[in-house]
This record gives C-alpha cells, structure tokens and sequence, in this order.
C-alpha cells in the first residue's frame, strides 16, 4: 500500500497542482472575460458591435462613451449614487454590527426569532412595498431625498450586515475579552482595543456588500427619487431598450465606479481572507 | 475620534440633502415613452428645449412609473406635471385623477383618438399625442426569393410563408424574426394583425374556424422563423446583425435599423388574409394627474405639444407620428421615411382592414394580452391541439369581456353590452 502511494505521489502531486492551476484560470476567467467584453463593446463603433465574429481587440471608438458624456444629469445622478450608497454603507454598519455583536455575545429571549425576522426584511419583494413606502415617503418629506432612499437600502442592506458581523464576532473566543477586561479594561474599552482591530477588516467586507446592495437597486430608487435619481434608476431604464452599444457603454459605467470602490478597498477584504495584507 | 467627524459629516450631509430638495421649479414629464437612451436625450433637447419653461424630462419602466403615481394620488399631493404614456396605460386608471383637457382648445385630428382619449366618459382626460403602427422590414438581400407574381407592397399571409420557405431552403437557415421574446410585443400581432386578417375580429370571432385556419397558418410560417425568436424582443437588432431577414415590429422598434443602413433594409406593409389587409395603430397621450403641482405649466406644456412645430420635432426623436395635420418636411430621417410610406401603403390599400386598440377594458387590459400571448405559447411553442387551446382560453377571454363589461371594438361589429365571444 505505502509502496504505491510512494510511487504515485509525486504524478498525483503535478495533477493536483494542474487542476488547481486550471480551477485559479478558470475562476478568473469567470470573471475578467464578460468585463473584458464589456470594456471592448464600449470601445467600438456601433457596427462593430452589431457584427459577428467580434474582434477580441478593442478599437478605442468613443462615440458611444461621448454619448454619455453629453447625457443630462448623468454626473449629478452618479453623485447621488454615491451619497446614497456611501449613507447605507455607514447606516448598515451602525445599525447592523451591534445587533451582530449581541447575537453572539448575549443571551436573550426571542433571540433565534430575532435572526429569522431579520432575515424577514428580504421576503418581501420591493415592487410590492414601494407604493406603500412611497406614499409614506411623500407624506413625511423623506420622498426624493438621498437620505430616505438609504434608509431603504439601509433595510435591504441590514441582514448581510447582521449576519456577517454574527459570524465574525462569534469566531473570536470570549477569552480575549475576558483576558483584556482582568487588565483593567472596561467593556468598551476591551471591545475598542481588542476586538474592534481583529474585525475590521469583515466589517468593512459587510460595508462593502452595503455598497453594492444600494449601487444595484433600481426598482426604490426609481419610485422614491425624481429630482435626486441615483445612477441605475437614471440609467437602467433607458438602457432596457437602446441600442445594442449604448446598452454596452452604459453598462460600462454603471459597473466601473463600483470597481474602482472595491479595487480602493481589496486589502481589507484580502485581510479578512487571510491573505497577506498588501 | 474619526467615527464622530463620519457621523458629523453624514448628519450635515443629510440635512443639506433634505434641504436641496425642497427646490423645484422645473415642470416634471413623467413618460413611459421615448425611453431609450437616444430618444430621452433627443426628446430632451430637441423637443423640450424649444418650450417656455424648465422642463424635467422623466421616462421610466411601467412599474416605477405607475407605482409612483399611485403613491401621489394616494398621498394627495405630489411632484409629476405631466404624465405620457400609452392609451393602454391611461385606459387602467380612474378617470377622476386625470384631470379635464376639453378646455385647452386643440385636440388630435382624428375622432376615434379623441373618443379613446375620453376613456368612457364625455370630457377629455388624456391629449393624444403622437402615434404609431407595427410594419414589416426587411433585408435587401432577401427581396430575390420572393415567390414569383408577389408585390412586398401588396403581400398575403401565404406569399409571407412561402417567401420565409424560400430564404431557407436557399441559406439552409431560418430567417424570418419574430418579436416573441419577454418584452417582445407579439400579441400586438395576433389582435391587430393575424385575427382580423382571417377572421375580420378580435373577441367575437376568438374560437371561430376562421381562427382555427389562422393559428394554422401561424404555425406554418413559425416553422420558417428563426427558432431564437422567443428571445428577440427589438427586431432592429437581429436585422442588423443578420439573424433575421424579414420581420415584422413596431415602427419605432425597426428604427434604428433604418437609420443606420438605410440602403440595406426596406418597410413593407403587413400581409393580407382571406378578411383583408389586418393593422392596428399605437397612440400615445398626456395627461395631468390631479395632484399635480403646476397644472398652469402642464397645460402649456401640453398645448406646445401639440404645434405642428414640436410634432415634427417629436417624430424626428420618437419615430412616432403627429396625430394634427401637419406639412411632413423633407429632411426626416430614413426610418421615418421607410415606416411613414409602409404605414400610407398600408391604410391606403384596397383591402385595409383597420383595427382600433382594445378600449373599456380598464385594469384588464394585461390579462386580455395574457390571453392572446398564452394562446401562442400552447399552440405554437408546446404544439398542443388548436380547437382545445381555444376553448380553453375562450373561457378567460369571456371571463375578462363580461367582467369589464367593455364593447366591441373594430373591426368586431359592434355590441350592445359587453363583447360576446361566439
């Protein structure tokens, strides 16, 4: 039996080592090819774009770019956007991570009835709650405002939020807390110098789901926002049915602001991943 | 330390947010038209910016659109001036919330619009403003395997088959297309086009033999339809990449088409059945919601929408047509030209069979659609038998009719109380 396992192993090492290089290319493929074709329609003319076989090589057209450059209101909506997702992002985290903290520190009664409400605030969908929420909105002056759509998007946003701190706060041993409060910290004092630095880097990742959450919500921000429209509500529905190069061009710039956000704050996803941290 | 100047920062933030709001000047034009990117920034700046006024051009999906209309009228009090939409979407609403449009003094030239645009009643509650019609298009290359002694200006429903057999047997391919995708406007087709082109109605005659011959020739001409159809939603896109030849759309759908190759492609009017030359017009109309916050600025709005001028104007930006008399200039563009000549072929041919839109059906008008596009479904994708698919679906056609109460409409002849289904 060692004997075969000896003579195998260093074959079955050189396979191993090619399926994990072939899974890394793949899963990279995954996700750079559709971006790469996205970026390529984006840059060419629109007969190009109509055309078959598609060339792999972009041809740098800006027409359908400049189109958009002209558009009306398009800077503005895309500053709205980000005052919007930016309040979410910090809403979430205030409300969502200590809810997540008492979850796993604390006992309380109504506790497993508290996580499965939470995840409640998903079920419904939100065609079928903008007209009540719209109507309230109107009536309280939060309608068309940046801060009542993330308020919305803060409650879309909350049970990532909750469940990912949970998870995190519940993976530190309580030991630490108790080890800091014997050397004279307080309860806050500990959570502060202890805790809060071991889960930074999650609580930005849950921050970063916020962000994507509020980026990519169309149907609240089209019924609750008309003066203050944020990017997708302003620019998804007129892409529906443009042309096929407009359609890529727009989805163009819908996507690379929320790159550029996530590539600023990889290395703490990365840290939370346990990769080095560069 | 760094949280509390977030969260200073935030609360200013909102407070400034909250405060910029309260500013509003410009009149909004809430609209489910023109909504492709192209068409909103032209609408924008050809077609509003001649107005007197700020004007805050808004088109949205119907959802978003209606949904926020209800929550206005529903709150009492509102932002939208101006709503455009279609005489479908005008006909589901109360015409309590649409405010009186008689005293403005214009109207479209047509009769039959003005009456639609009364939604049952006996005062104006929605301005018709531009139309449009569904034609067929088709690629140049195509035009050398017509069947011999047809006229594209003058086609029947079995020239149309027999030509979609020839372009394949000749490319081994199937390349006639077919708007059956999600948001493809197919049924528009079986009401306006293929059911009074063989069975001279649309309700009366919906399980009629004549139908039964109808769905037949469907089915024949589907098996020369490119089999992606069911994803093809927008036919000016498979002309111009070449998975179809020979389409049939609605006029603004075929535009960009036209607009880009004009050499390539050619507009035809739709073919003829056994009751003759079966078409249906598009209207569009403004209205102003009762809660609308400047009704004086809507109302101007909607008289300089109706001058000759911004009509033209619009027609350049929507490719939907002026519904007052007006003198068509020369320099419109190729898809305005190719659908305006299809569209006279078409009503003006000797066996025009002109439809109207449905009317009276109210909230309903998307389960009557519903019928008509499951009836496809069932006969033609799923292949199940004709004469039970009818009678299946004459049941909920029936349902809707009695439940609505709505009378027949062109070309059904006319009823007493609600439409039969016989």
């Amino acid at each position: 039996m060692t004997a075969v396992a000896d003579v195998v192993a260093p074959d079955a090492r050189k396979a191993g080592r090619g399926v994990y290089r072939t899974g890394v290319i793949l899963l990279c493929a995954w996700v750079i090819v559709p971006l790469y074709l996205l970026f390529v329609n984006t840059m060419s003319s629109p007969e190009t774009v109509n055309s078959f076989p598609k060339s792999f090589i972009p041809e740098f057209n800006m027409g359908s770019l400049n189109f958009f450059m002209g558009f009306q209101g398009i800077l503005m909506a895309l500053w709205n956007s980000v005052v919007v997702a930016v309040l979410t992002m910090v809403m979430s985290i205030t409300i969502g991570a200590p809810a997540g903290y008492a979850l796993s520190r604390f006992e309380f009664r109504g506790k497993e009835l508290f996580r499965l409400l939470i995840l409640l605030t998903r079920a419904f969908p939100l065609p079928l709650l903008a007209l009540p929420l719209a109507v309230l909105f109107i009536r309280t002056g939060l309608d068309d405002t940046a801060f009542g759509l993330s308020l919305v998007h803060t409650t879309l946003a909350i049970p990532f939020a909750v469940l990912i701190t949970f998870s995190l706060f519940s993976g530190i041993p309580l030991e630490l807390e108790e080890a800091a409060w014997t050397l004279g910290c307080t309860r806050l004092t500990a959570f502060t110098k202890v805790i809060l630095p071991l889960v930074l880097p999650g609580i930005t990742a849950s921050a970063i789901f916020a962000f994507v959450i509020s980026w990519n919500e169309v149907f609240a921000a089209a019924v609750l926002t008309i003066e203050n429209r944020t990017l997708p509500a302003f620019l998804l529905q007129t892409l529906g049915e443009a042309p096929l190069h407009l359609k890529f061009a727009g989805g163009f710039i819908l996507v690379v602001p929320a790159l550029i956000f996530i590539f600023a704050v990889r290395k703490y996803l990365f840290a939370m991943w346990g990769i080095a941290n560069r | 330390m760094s949280i509390h100047s977030k969260l200073a920062g935030a609360v200013s933030g909102v407070a400034m947010l909250v405060g910029a709001a309260a500013v509003q000047a410009e009149t909004l034009f809430w609209s489910t038209q023109a909504r492709p990117a192209e068409e909103a920034q032209a609408m924008r700046t050809e077609v509003l910016g001649g107005f007197d006024g700020e004007v805050d051009y808004q088109p949205n999906e119907d959802g978003p659109w209606l949904t926020r209309l209800q929550a206005e009228l529903q709150a009492g009090s509102g932002s939208i001036d101006l709503l455009g939409s279609l005489h479908g979407n005008f006909s589901a609403m109360n015409p309590e919330d649409l405010m009186d449009l008689g005293d403005l003094g214009v109207m479209s030239a047509s009769d039959t619009f003005n009456d639609l645009a009364m939604l049952g009643t006996d005062s104006l509650h929605y301005m018709p403003w531009m139309q449009a019609s569904y034609i067929m298009a088709a690629n140049t290359e195509a035009l050398q395997y017509l069947p011999e002694g047809a006229d594209i200006n003058a086609l029947t429903y079995d020239q149309l088959i027999a030509w979609a057999a020839n372009v394949e047997d000749a490319t081994g391919q199937k390349k006639f297309g077919f708007p059956a995708g999600p948001k493809g406007l197919k049924h528009r087709f079986f009401q306006g086009y293929l059911y009074p082109s063989y069975t001279d109605g649309v309700v009366r005659t919906f399980a009629s033999p004549e139908a039964v011959t109808a769905w037949e020739k469907f089915k024949e001409l589907w098996s020369h339809t490119n089999p992606a159809s069911t994803n093809f939603s927008f036919m000016q896109e498979q002309l111009l990449n070449g998975d179809a030849w020979i389409v049939f759309d609605h006029t603004s759908r075929l535009a960009q088409a036209f607009n880009e190759r004009p050499d390539d492609f050619v507009a035809f009017p739709a073919p003829a059945g056994p009751t003759g030359r079966g078409f249906m017009p598009v209207l569009a109309g403004v209205a102003i919601p009762r809660t609308a916050p400047d009704a004086e600025s809507a109302k101007a709005l909607v008289a300089y929408l109706m001058q000759p001028e911004t009509q033209i104007a619009t027609l350049k930006a929507t490719n939907f047509f002026p519904v007052v008399d007006v003198e068509l200039p020369d320099d419109l563009p190729p898809s305005v030209k190719a659908a305006g000549e299809a569209v006279a072929t078409m009503s003006g041919s000797a066996d025009a069979n002109p439809g109207l839109l449905p009317a009276g059906l109210g909230s309903m008008g998307g389960d009557f659609n519903r019928v008509y596009v499951d009836t496809f479904e069932r006969i033609v994708l799923a292949g199940q038998p004709i004469e039970q698919v009818l009678e299946d679906q004459k049941k909920r056609l029936e349902k809707i009719m009695n439940e609505t109460g709505a009378p027949c409409w062109a070309p059904d002849a006319p009823s007493d109380g609600p439409c039969p289904v016989e």
